[in-house]
């Protein structure tokens, strides 16, 4: 009895040990991103000072700015997301639900595309679009985006699909309403939230993506992962700015994150849970 | 006859609805790693164009005696066994603690959300800068309040290698601890009666009863760590580029180097050949296990 609250300051202890760990990065830029560049460089590290605006006035609308560059993420992550779920929808509906052809052997394929290194595709990716000439656009970049999420988008809607009651469909077919309006008027909208976890893991991937980024951008496509790096170079590091901006190239992807947060878990253990089982 | 009639149909539904993806997934996907092999027994310098050509298996014989080859396998078996035994034993004494928690657990699984969805580049750009920076970061503070002294934390080889590893783990702990803790709040709390009444220790009925209840979660996170681990890039390239010298250089790294900084693709696709062959050898392996667990 005389140890409980020993015992429960020690668990609130590592809570708030945690919560501080976990988000100590994006707190610490965040107040960095306030700075100016000589509170950052005072040591001991400053915790007080007068903050500033500057810094994201910089990154966003003066000479180094990464507006550019967040238009340019968001062009591909939105036409990668789009492309992906027009194709893995139809895809998945027929690997969970349909009678497929050797859907054994596809399954596992599928899954085996999810599992490629991906410095192993960028490779032949860049001869062959610099064969076409389609480095540094945009549909040379989504292609290579596609490889990664479409596999991924794939196993997560099979798991949503076989999710939904099998009589559902039955019913659909039985007023010879025909599977593909079976598929669209009744499974689809009992689908819509795995469509939507779906498509938010498929943008924040993309939003997020940085070797494939890194080998295609140029001057007109640099999304804005690669441009992170404009704030640092070997004489100076702008770590302000650097702060500031990745601060507005982060906080896209932290707010889809705690709004899609009930269904991190699942998105994430796709494919390993299912893959090489039953399947 | 009018059933086989249907089942030929709705195969034929099937096949149309999957085609496509499919067709995409082999050419977008297939074809690019049967080029990348195709390129591996090619001479293939872009910095001397002219002498390029058929070069049968050289690329994989200069492998063998390239020290530097068998330094960065080594770096990642370390890289890899390092972060996934690291993320799952806090992972999983995480779990374990935050169970305890009577109230607030939900404000943790928020915060736990953090680091997975930070892209790893910025991730990376933020300990190099914001933490682990000689002087200026946070680490060197802490170690120099508690009287250890300032570090070179990204620039002395052995700790850069130390410093990835925690960076890494930083990132994915997180997931591990989600999934686990998932799995444990997903036990009916009545197994451990029967436990307590026989009097077994809390490590019994952790040993006994928890472990082999969550071991298929468990599973699950070795597997996708490794997998992650395996194709790790970004976070190593924007902490240390690789460096120094080649300290921090998995063989991701090494092929992406040798691929676009020294301009070498054939032997940077013999690299990232050896890369896909270790990553599917590892995947098969591992779902086998998961076959008979």
């Amino acid at each position: 009895m005389k140890r409980a609250p020993a015992r429960a300051a020690m668990l609130g202890l590592v809570a708030g040990l945690l919560l501080l760990v976990w988000s100590f990065p994006v707190l610490w830029g965040l107040i960095t991103s306030l700075k100016t560049e000589r509170d950052v460089l005072a040591y001991p590290p400053v915790v007080v000072f007068s903050p500033t605006l500057a810094n994201y006035r910089d990154v966003l609308f003066g000479a180094t700015t990464i507006l550019p560059n967040l238009v340019s993420s968001l062009i591909v992550a939105v036409s990668t997301t789009a492309v992906t779920m027009l194709l893995a929808i139809p895809a998945a509906y027929a690997l969970a639900r349909l009678d497929l052809p050797a859907k054994r052997a596809t399954g596992f394929y599928v899954l085996a595309t999810q599992m490629l290194p991906p410095v192993g595709l960028v490779i032949p990716y860049f001869l062959m679009l610099r064969g076409l000439g389609w480095l540094d656009t945009y549909h040379g970049m989504v292609l290579l985006y596609i490889t990664a999420a479409l596999p991924f988008a794939i196993w997560l809607m099979v798991s949503y699909f076989e999710e939904i009651p099998r009589e559902m469909e039955e019913a659909a077919l039985l007023d010879r309403a025909g599977r593909l309006r079976a598929l669209w008027h009744v499974i689809l909208p009992q689908a819509r939230g795995g469509i939507a976890v779906t498509v938010v893991f498929v943008f924040l991937n993309a939003w997020n993506e940085f070797l494939f980024a890194v080998v295609l951008a140029g001057n007109r496509v640099r999304p804005v992962t690669v441009a992170m790096f404009n704030f640092i170079s070997v004489e100076q590091t702008q770590w302000a700015r650097l702060a500031a901006a990745a601060i507005v190239a982060m906080a896209p992807v932290i707010i889809l994150g705690l709004l899609a947060q009930k269904h991190i878990v699942k998105g994430l253990t796709v494919g390993a849970v299912k893959g090489g089982g039953r399947r | 006859m009018q059933r086989s009639h249907l089942a030929a149909e709705e195969r034929r539904f099937a096949l149309a609805l999957f085609l496509p993806a499919f067709v995409v997934l082999v050419l977008a996907t297939t074809f690019p790693l049967v080029y990348l092999v195709w390129n591996s027994f090619l001479r293939l310098d872009l910095t001397m164009p002219w002498v390029s050509g058929f070069a049968g298996g050289d690329n994989y014989a200069r492998m063998l005696a390239d020290a530097r080859f068998w330094h960065s396998l080594q770096l990642t078996a370390i890289y890899t066994g390092a972060t996934v035994v690291l993320q799952v034993l806090v992972g999983l004494g995480l779990a374990l603690l935050v169970m305890q928690i009577p109230k607030g657990q939900g404000v943790l699984r928020v915060a736990a959300i953090l680091p997975i969805v930070l892209a790893p580049v910025v991730v990376g750009l933020f300990w190099r800068t914001l933490v682990l920076a000689p002087d200026f970061g946070v680490a060197d503070f802490v170690t120099r309040s508690l009287g250890l002294g300032s570090h070179n934390w990204l620039g002395d080889p052995q700790l850069a290698l130390a410093s990835v590893i925690a960076i890494h783990t930083w990132q994915w702990t997180p997931f591990a601890f989600l999934v686990i803790l998932a799995s444990l709040s997903a036990l009916p709390p009545d197994i451990y009666e029967a436990a307590r009444i026989d009097r077994a220790s809390a490590w019994q009925r952790f040993r006994y009863i928890t472990l082999p209840l969550i071991r298929p979660a468990i599973v699950v996170v070795v597997i996708l760590r490794m997998m992650t681990a395996l194709s790790a890039f970004a976070a190593i390239f924007a902490a240390t580029g690789g460096g120094p010298g080649t300290a921090t250089e998995i063989l991701n790294l090494y092929a992406y180097r040798a691929s676009f900084a020294e301009l070498n693709i054939g032997y940077g696709s013999a690299l990232a050949v050896v890369l896909l062959a270790l990553t599917m050898a590892t995947a098969a392996l591992l779902f086998s296990v998961r076959k008979s667990a």
